[in-house]
C-alpha cells in the first residue's frame, strides 16, 4: 500500500537522487533506497497513516489561514461568509491534527530505523566469518548509528512533504483557477518551481558534496578512534601534537565540507522563497486588476491568505532536497556494507553436518586474495575423529588460514575439505561451526561480564559448569579473587584483566562450547613454564572423546598426541607422534 | 547529583555566551528580515483593504495607491537575502563552536592518556568527539540566536501593529505570553528526558563497536541470532527514549499553535464584529482605515510567532547541549601539570630508573597491585621482570611510563622523582614496545615514521634493517606503501612487533621498556624478535617484563614478581 504510494511520488526524489553511480559495487544511490523502502515494509501501515494525518494537519492549517481572512473580508462587505463555529473547528484541527501527525510519524519512522539497524547487524554477520578485514570497525560504526540516524529524514523529510506538496500543486491550481485561469497557471507554476523544481535542482547539484560530507564524517570518526585507541602509543612517542593535528585536519575537512552544503542551502531557500513572494505578488497585481483579470475583492483576499500558507509549506522541501543527496549517499553505505559481502559467500549449502566428524583435506591450494601469496599449496591431512593432533610451525606459515578453511570462514581455491565424507561446501556453515569451537589467536572478549562472555559458548550452561569450565582453563582461581566473581565487568576487550587472564577466559569459552572439535590456537600463551606443563596435562583430560586440533609454534612434550604435522611452505610434513 | 546540575546548567550557560558573539549576525539578519516581513503585510493589507471598500462602497473603478506594489518587491528582495545572510552566519556559528570544543575534548582526552580507556570505553570517547559535538551544531547554530530572538523580534513586530491597531497588538502580546509558559513546563520534561535518550544512543553506540570487533567470535560461536536480538533490544530502548522526549517537545510546540490559532481567531471574529458595526452605524469613511489595519495584524500573526516557534524547534538543541554538557564534563580536566622550578629535563646519555618502595592499587577491592617493590637498573643495564599473567609486570611498566603515579613510594629517573620530571622530556627518553602494537590507519611508512617524522630517509633505512622489516617487506604488495588496516590485518604478530621494534629504532631513546614483546610469537619469531631487540639494547637502560625462557639471552639483573611483591632477584638488582 505504501510503496505504491511511495511509487507515486518517486519521480523527483528519484531522479533528484540517482545523480552519478559512484559506488564501485555498481549500486545506484537510487536502488539502495529501493532497498531501504523494502526493508520498511513491516511498518507500511504506520508510516501510511502517518502520511495521511500529516495531509490532514496541513489541509487543515491552509484552511485557518483562508477561513481568518475571509471571515473578516466578509465582515467588510457586510455578510457572514465564514462562522465562528466552522473557524473554531479548523483552529482545533489544526493543532490537534499537527501534534498527532508528528508524533505517529515519528514513532513509525524509528520503528523502520530500528527494523533496519537489526537488519544491518544481521547480514553483515552473514559475510563477517573471517573478521572485518580492512572494513573497519569506526567506519562501521559512522554507518549504523549516522547513515541509519539520517535515514529517518528519508520519510519525514522528503516523502512526507511530497506527498502534502503533491496534493497541495492541484488543490490550489483548481481553487485560484477557478476564479482566474491565468492566475492559476502563473501561481501553479511558481508553486512548482519552489515546491518541486527548486529540491531537485540542489539535490542534483548538491549530490557530490553531500557524499562527500559523509565520507568526510566517517574519516574524522576513524581518525579520532586512532587516536583513542592508541592513547599508549601517543604517550610513549609523545605524539600527542601530531595526533591531535591528525584530527584537526580531519575536522577541519568536515566543517569546510559543511559550510559548503550550508551556503548551497541558504541560496536554494533563499530562490524558494522569492518564487513564494512572486506569486503573492501576482495575486496582488490581480487584485489591483494591474496586467491581470480583476479579482472580485473577496476572492482575492481568499486567494492571498492561501497562497501565503501554501508556500509557506512549500519551502520545507528545499531542505529535502539538499539532504535528499545526504540520504542517498547514506543508503548507499548502509546498503552496499550490508549486501555485498553477502553475495560473495552466497552459497547454496543446504546440509547438515554429519554425526562423523573426520576431517580430510585433500590437496587443499589456498590464499587469502589475488594479490596475496599462496599460503597452502597442496596440503592434504587427516584427522579422524576423536584424534589428538599438532600443527606446528612459525607465524604466517598458515596454520590459521588452516582453521579459517576448517569453520568455513575462507573457502579454499582448489582442492576438498572433506567433514564426515561429506565436502563441507555442501554443508550449512553453521552447521559446520556447531561442530567445531575455535580458539584464535584474535577471539573476542566482550565488553560485557565474564558470566556473559562465558556463555557465548554454550548460553545454557549452568554455574557448575562454567566453574569446571574456568577450573580446565587455569583460570578459576583469578575469578574467584575477583570480588564480583563471575559477574565482573571485563571492559573493553577484557581490559579489566591481563593479558594471560583474558585469554584463559577465552579458552574456557571455548572449551565451555559442546563442540566435538577443538581448534586451540596457542592455548597456552600468557602462562608461564610451570602453568603452561599444568594446564596442557589438564587439556589432556579434558577434552577426553573430543576431536583436537592444536596449533603452536612448539610442544612442551607433555601433551598426548596421536600425530604431529610440521607446516612449512604451504605442506604438511609428518613428525614423529 | 545537584552539584552535577548546577555544573552542566554553567556549562550550558558559558556555551551559550561564548556562542552569542558569533551568533549576533544571525540575530540582526532575522530581526530585519521580520521587519521586513512587516512592511510587507502594511503593503499587502494596504491593497487589499483598497478594493475591499472600493468593492462595498459601489464598486466603480477606483485608482489604487502605486507604492505597495513598488515596496512589496523591494522588501522581499531585501528579505531574502536577510535569509541567505542568516543561514550563513548561523552554520558559521556551529563550526566556529564545535571546533573548537572538538579540540577541547581532543585536548582533555589526550591528557587523560591511556588511563582513560580503564573506565570508558573508546567506542563512547569516540562518539562524544563526533557525535555529541556534532549534535551542538543547532546549540550554536540555531538556539543560541532563537534564544534571543524570540524575545526581540515579537517585541518589534508589536510596535507597529500597536500603532496600527492597539487592540490587535493587546491580544498579540496575551496570546505570545503563553508561550514561554508553555516552554517552560514542556522544557524541563524535555531536558530530563533527553539525558535519558542520550545514554541509551552511547550504550546503543559502544555495544554495537564491541560487537562489530568481534563478529567474527558471534558468527563462529553460532551466536548470531541472539546477538542480533539483543542489538534489536537496545534499538527499541533507543526508540522508546527518543519518543519520550519528542512526546513533550512537539507538546511545546504544539502549545504555540493553540496560541497562534487562538489569536487569528480572536482578530479575525472581534475585527469583523467591528466592520460590522462601522456599516450599521454609517461610517463607512471610517471603514477603509479600520480594514487595512484589521488586515495588517492578522497578516501579523504567522510573522509575530515564527520567532517563537523557531525557538521551539531549536529546544531540542538545548537539551542536546546538555547531554553533551554531561558526557564532557565527565572527562578529567586538563591539569597543566605543575612545571614548578623543581621540574626538569632528564639527561639523555645514560639514564638509571629506580623504584623506591613502590605501592599502587587500581581498585581497593581487589587489593593492591603492587607492594613494596624496590630495584635500581644503573645506566646502560638490563633488569628482566619475571614473574605469572598478573603478577603486576604492566603496572610496573605504566608507571615507568608516567601513566599512573605511584600512590606510596618514588619512581626515580637519573634519582629525580618522576613527577617533577617535564612530561615531554619523559617521553623523549622512554622507548616502549608492548605485547601488541597499535597500528594507524594508513601506510607501513606512517606507522613507523610515527616514531619520528621527520626522520630522513637514511634513518628509517636504518632502522627498517636493524628491525628486520625489510625481511618481510617484498612480500606486503605495495611494500612500505602498504595500507594497514585497523588492528593491523595482512600483518603478522611478528611482523606488527617489528614494526614497533623499527619505531623504538628511530626514536633513539636511552630508556627501553619492553612489555612482554614476544608473548603471541612462535620460538623461532620469538628469538629473531629478541636478537633484534638485543641490538636495539645496546647501550640502553632496559626493562624487560617477560616470562619466555628465551629471555636468558638478555644479561643482567632478573627479579620474580609473585602477587605485586619481589620474590627472589638475581644480580644486584
Amino acid at each position: 500500500m505504501i510503496t505504491q504510494d511511495h511509487a507515486a511520488q518517486k519521480p523527483t526524489t528519484a531522479q533528484a537522487i540517482t545523480g552519478t553511480p559512484h559506488h564501485a559495487a555498481g549500486l545506484t544511490d537510487w536502488q539502495a533506497i529501493c532497498v531501504i523502502f523494502g526493508l520498511w515494509r513491516r511498518q507500511a501501515m504506520r508510516l501510511f497513516v502517518g502520511a495521511l494525518l500529516a495531509l490532514a494537519a496541513l489541509a487543515c492549517g491552509l484552511a485557518l489561514m483562508q477561513a481568518s481572512g475571509l471571515r473578516l473580508a466578509g465582515c467588510v462587505l457586510g455578510e457572514l461568509v465564514v462562522t465562528t463555529a466552522l473557524l473554531r473547528w479548523v483552529g482545533v484541527g489544526r493543532v490537534t491534527l499537527r501534534y498527532a501527525e508528528r508524533l505517529f510519524a515519528h514513532d513509525a519512522m524509528f520503528r523502520a530505523l530500528a527494523d533496519l539497524r537489526v537488519w544491518f547487524f544481521h547480514s553483515l554477520a552473514h559475510g563477517a566469518a573471517a573478521g572485518l578485514g580492512f572494513r573497519r570497525a569506526g567506519d562501521m560504526l559512522s554507518r549504523l548509528v549516522s547513515d541509519i540516524g539520517t535515514l529517518d529524514g528519508l520519510y519525514l523529510r522528503i516523502v512526507v512533504p511530497l506527498v502534502c506538496a503533491g496534493l497541495t500543486f492541484p488543490a490550489l491550481l483548481v481553487i485560484i483557477g477557478r476564479q482566474s485561469l491565468a492566475l492559476g497557471l502563473c501561481v501553479g507554476l511558481l508553486f512548482a518551481c519552489a515546491a518541486f523544481l527548486v529540491p531537485w535542482l540542489i539535490a542534483r547539484s548538491g549530490q557530490k558534496a553531500a557524499d562527500q560530507a559523509a565520507h568526510l564524517l566517517a574519516h574524522l570518526r576513524i581518525s579520532v578512534l586512532d587516536l583513542v585507541g592508541g592513547l599508549r602509543e601517543i604517550r610513549a612517542f609523545g605524539a600527542e601534537g601530531r595526533m591531535l593535528a591528525r584530527v584537526q585536519a580531519a575536522d577541519a575537512a568536515l566543517l569546510q565540507g559543511q559550510m559548503a552544503l550550508a551556503r548551497r542551502a541558504a541560496f536554494a531557500n533563499a530562490l524558494a522563497f522569492l518564487f513564494g513572494q512572486m506569486a503573492i505578488f501576482l495575486v496582488l497585481l490581480a487584485v489591483g486588476g494591474v496586467m491581470l483579470p480583476k479579482l472580485h475583492a473577496l476572492e482575492g483576499v481568499s486567494i492571498l491568505f492561501l497562497s501565503v500558507a501554501a508556500f509557506e509549506s512549500a519551502v520545507t522541501l528545499t531542505r529535502a532536497g539538499l539532504q535528499a543527496g545526504i540520504m542517498g549517499a547514506s543508503a548507499s553505505r548502509v546498503v552496499e556494507m550490508a549486501v555485498q559481502p553477502a553475495a560473495a559467500h552466497a552459497q547454496t549449502a543446504q546440509k547438515d553436518a554429519p554425526e562423523d566428524t573426520h576431517i580430510r583435506l585433500d590437496n587443499v591450494h589456498f590464499r587469502w586474495a589475488e594479490d596475496r601469496a599462496w599460503v597452502l599449496k597442496g596440503l592434504t591431512l587427516d584427522i579422524p575423529a576423536g584424534s589428538r593432533v599438532a600443527i606446528l610451525g612459525p607465524s604466517g606459515v598458515g596454520k590459521s588460514s588452516l582453521a579459517a578453511l576448517l569453520l568455513r570462514a575462507a573457502t579454499p581455491q582448489t582442492g576438498q575439505i572433506l567433514l564426515g565424507g561429506e565436502d563441507i561446501t555442501t554443508l550449512r556453515a553453521d552447521s559446520v561451526r556447531t561442530k567445531m569451537a575455535w580458539l584464535s589467536q584474535a577471539t573476542h572478549l566482550f565488553d560485557d561480564t565474564i558470566r556473559a562472555n562465558l556463555l557465548l559458548g554454550r548460553p545454557d550452561a549452568t554455574e557448575d559448569e562454567l566453574w569446571k569450565a574456568l577450573d580446565e582453563a587455569a583460570v578459576s582461581e583469578v575469578v574467584r579473587n575477583l570480588p564480583e566473581g563471575l559477574d565482573t565487568w571485563l571492559g573493553e576487550g577484557g581490559i579489566r584483566l591481563s593479558g594471560g587472564q583474558g585469554r584463559r577466559i577465552a579458552l574456557a569459552r571455548t572449551l565451555l562450547a559442546p563442540a566435538p572439535i577443538l581448534i586451540l590456537d596457542e592455548p597456552a600463551t600468557g602462562l608461564d613454564a610451570q602453568t603452561e606443563q599444568e594446564f596442557l596435562r589438564t587439556l589432556n583430560a579434558v577434552t577426553e572423546g573430543r576431536t583436537v586440533i592444536l596449533i603452536a609454534h612448539r610442544l612442551t612434550g607433555v601433551e598426548k598426541l596421536d600425530r604431529i604435522w610440521r607446516l612449512s611452505d604451504g605442506l604438511a610434513k609428518a613428525a614423529a607422534a | 547529583m545537584k552539584n552535577e546540575k548546577a555544573a552542566i546548567r554553567s556549562w550550558t550557560r558559558l556555551q551559550s555566551r561564548l556562542g552569542r558573539h558569533a551568533a549576533r549576525s544571525v540575530v540582526g539578519s532575522g530581526l530585519l528580515s521580520s521587519l521586513a516581513g512587516i512592511g510587507q503585510a502594511w503593503c499587502v493589507a494596504v491593497v487589499l483593504g483598497h478594493a475591499l471598500v472600493a468593492w462595498r462602497v459601489g464598486g466603480q473603478e477606483s485608482i489604487f495607491p502605486a507604492w505597495p506594489f513598488l515596496v512589496f518587491p523591494a522588501l522581499a528582495i531585501v528579505r531574502a537575502l536577510c535569509m541567505i545572510k542568516a543561514d550563513m552566519a548561523a552554520a558559521q556559528a556551529g563550526i566556529i563552536a564545535r571546533r573548537r570544543l572538538r579540540g577541547e575534548v581532543m585536548t582533555s582526552i589526550l591528557a587523560g592518556g591511556p588511563a582513560l580507556l580503564r573506565r570508558t570505553h573508546s567506542g563512547a570517547l569516540a562518539s562524544i568527539v563526533v557525535d555529541r559535538i556534532e549534535a551542538l551544531d543547532g546549540f550554536f547554530g540555531r538556539w543560541v540566536p532563537a534564544s534571543v530572538l524570540w524575545i526581540v523580534a515579537p517585541l518589534a513586530i508589536l510596535v507597529p501593529v500597536g500603532i496600527a491597531q492597539p487592540r490587535a497588538a493587546l491580544i498579540l502580546g496575551i496570546c505570545g505570553i503563553v508561550v514561554p509558559f508553555g516552554q517552560a513546563v514542556f522544557g524541563i520534561g524535555a531536558a530530563v528526558a533527553s539525558r535519558n535518550q542520550f545514554l541509551a544512543m552511547t550504550r546503543l553506540q559502544s555495544r554495537f563497536l564491541d560487537r562489530i570487533k568481534g563478529i567474527a567470535t558471534i558468527v563462529l560461536a553460532g551466536r548470531t541470532e541472539d546477538e542480533t536480538r539483543r542489538l534489536g533490544a537496545a534499538a527499541e530502548e533507543l526508540r522508546l527514549r527518543t519518543m519520550k522526549v519528542l512526546r513533550v517537545a512537539f507538546l511545546s510546540s504544539a502549545s504555540i499553535d493553540c496560541a497562534m490559532v487562538a489569536a487569528f481567531i480572536l482578530l479575525a471574529v472581534l475585527d469583523g464584529r467591528q466592520a460590522l458595526a462601522m456599516q450599521a452605524n454609517g461610517q463607512l469613511e471610517g471603514l477603509q482605515p479600520m480594514v487595512v489595519a484589521s488586515l495588517f495584524a492578522l497578516l501579523a500573526v504567522p510573522e509575530f510567532f515564527a520567532p517563537l516557534r523557531g525557538l521551539a524547534l531549536a529546544y531540542q538543541d538545548r537539551a542536546h547541549a546538555q547531554g553533551a554538557a554531561t558526557a564532557i564534563l565527565d572527562l578529567p580536566d586538563v591539569i597543566e601539570r605543575p612545571v614548578l622550578e623543581g621540574a626538569r629535563t632528564v639527561n639523555a646519555n645514560g639514564v638509571m630508573v629506580a623504584f623506591d618502595d613502590v605501592g599502587f592499587t587500581w581498585d581497593p577491592a581487589r587489593g593492591p597491585a603492587l607492594e613494596h617493590v624496590s630495584f635500581t637498573v644503573p645506566a646502560g643495564e638490563t633488569l628482566v621482570m619475571a614473574g605469572a599473567s598478573g603478577a603486576g609486570k604492566s603496572t610496573i611498566m605504566e608507571l615507568l611510563l608516567g601513566f599512573i603515579t605511584p600512590q606510596t613510594g618514588r619512581v626515580l629517573f637519573n634519582g629525580a622523582p618522576l613527577e617533577s620530571i617535564v612530561p615531554d622530556a619523559l617521553s623523549r627518553v622512554v622507548s616502549w614496545i608492548g605485547q601488541k602494537p597499535v597500528l594507524f590507519a594508513g601506510s607501513l611508512r606512517d606507522n613507523i615514521l610515527f616514531a619520528k617524522p621527520d626522520a630522513n630517509e637514511a634513518e628509517l633505512a636504518n632502522a627498517l634493517r636493524s628491525a628486520a622489516v625489510d625481511e618481510f617487506l617484498p612480500s606486503l604488495p605495495d611494500g612500505l606503501d602498504t595500507q594497514i588496516g585497523e588492528g593491523g590485518f595482512g600483518l603478522s604478530g611478528g611482523q606488527a612487533q617489528r614494526i614497533a621494534i623499527a619505531r623504538a629504532y628511530l626514536k633513539n631513546a636511552p630508556v627501553l621498556l619492553l612489555d612482554e614483546p614476544t608473548a603471541h610469537l612462535d620460538p623461532a619469531t620469538e628469538k629473531s624478535v629478541f636478537e633484534s631487540l638485543q641490538r636495539l639494547a645496546v647501550g640502553r637502560t632496559v626493562i624487560l617484563a617477560t616470562h619466555s625462557a628465551a629471555a636468558h639471552m638478555f644479561k643482567g639483573r632478573r627479579i620474580d614478581l609473585q602477587n605485586g611483591r619481589i620474590v627472589s632477584r638475581q644480580g644486584a638488582a
